[in-house]
């Protein structure tokens, strides 16, 4: 399916969910698709490590939905993650692996093993219980709130085409981010995030 | 293990909760197998094994959002492959982390193959404006809070080094 296409549908269906964008496409085209700048953070310098810092946010507040969307590019550096999310078993985290085939935010490069590459078994092999994979709009919609949107640790594969251009970062730096970010959290969450508050 | 590893486990355990801090990452290093043990058993921390340190790093740094202190665990192999979680994320974002690492290739280290830890760490670590503060005595473990409120108070990553005859017990 079109990568836009996919992420505009899941940003539609965005309610309370905290998101982590992995660096490259993931972040640019979140950012296209709803220019936020609180509720999203852009882990644009990350490699491989958007569901680990996903999964500490989860794991500090569990009344809220977190949403990571990684690259087939970051997870194939460190797959290995999945046995740390499915350890940690929080329920209120959800890894979307956006899978484009090749390394898209450096030209599309080529990505090792790209088209034997079964990340929905690698998910299953850990013990991931809640393994989607979509590679069409119309399937993505039909079962998204399965998916998506019951609780329970999940992972869900996007099989998306790849972009074919350069995509926008979004234009912020990372202090800026971590204040509008971390301020969001603390106003909707209750919890303390600086040792500072704001109130 | 010695008696005294006991001890000093046991006081580094309390530093730790004293901060605060309730999610522990770990990868093991010989020298901190008791003392990752003690996280696992003791119920006032999470203690979380990871796949590779930069996990921690990302673990921790997310946990940072959550408003969980958070502590890294790891070996100094381990650290030496974390510059650039640590430089991309911890930087960049000017997110704080405290982090504990084991000083092998130092005197005292009986393990040939730690030589480039023993020549390169601490000029890596000077090389990033690393702050690094080494505990090599059980009197000076109470600088365990000093160093998690130091990342604090300056938003960066801060790394408190343990030699092999302080975590064996062998003072």
């Amino acid at each position: 399916m079109r990568f836009r296409d996919c992420f505009e549908y899941i940003a539609s269906r965005w309610a309370s969910e905290l998101v982590i964008l992995s660096a490259g496409n993931c972040s640019e085209m979140w950012w296209e698709v709803t220019h936020d700048t609180e509720r999203a953070f852009y882990l644009e310098a990350s490699m491989s490590l958007a569901s680990m810092f996903g999964a500490g946010i989860a794991l500090g507040v569990r009344q809220m939905p977190v949403w990571v969307f990684s690259g087939d590019g970051a997870f194939c550096m460190n797959p290995g993650m999945l046995m740390v999310e499915h350890q940690m078993n929080l329920p209120n985290l959800t890894h979307f692996l956006v899978s484009n085939r090749c390394y898209g935010s450096t030209y599309e490069a080529r990505l090792p093993n790209a088209s034997s590459n079964d990340y929905a078994a690698m998910a299953r092999a850990v013990g991931i219980e809640r393994v989607y994979a979509f590679d069409s709009l119309d399937s993505l919609k039909c079962d998204f709130d399965k998916a998506v949107l019951a609780p329970g640790h999940t992972f869900v594969v996007l099989e998306v085409e790849a972009v074919g251009k350069k995509l926008q970062e979004p234009p912020m730096d990372g202090p800026e981010m971590k204040y509008r970010f971390g301020r969001y959290i603390e106003r909707v969450a209750g919890v303390r995030v600086f040792d500072d508050s704001l109130k | 293990m010695a008696k005294a590893a006991t001890g000093i486990t046991a006081q580094i355990v309390e530093q730790v909760a004293k901060c605060g801090i309730q999610l522990v990452a770990s990868l093991p290093d010989t020298w901190i197998s008791d003392l990752i043990e003690a996280f696992d058993k003791d119920e006032r921390f999470l203690h979380v094994p990871v796949n590779r340190e930069e996990s921690a790093i990302g673990l921790c740094s997310g946990a940072f959002f959550s408003g969980t202190g958070s502590l890294a665990l790891m070996g100094a192999s381990g650290f030496m492959t974390c510059v650039y979680a640590l430089t991309k994320i911890n930087y960049t974002y000017q997110i704080p982390l405290l982090l504990f690492m084991t000083l092998r290739g130092s005197m005292g280290d009986h393990a040939k193959y730690h030589v480039s830890n023993g020549l390169y760490l601490k000029p890596l670590m000077d090389s990033i404006s690393m702050p690094y503060t080494v505990v090599d005595s059980p009197n000076k473990v109470s600088i365990i809070s000093q160093a998690y409120t130091h990342s604090r108070v300056m938003s960066r990553p801060v790394v408190v080094g343990f030699t092999r005859s302080v975590l064996r017990g062998e003072q």
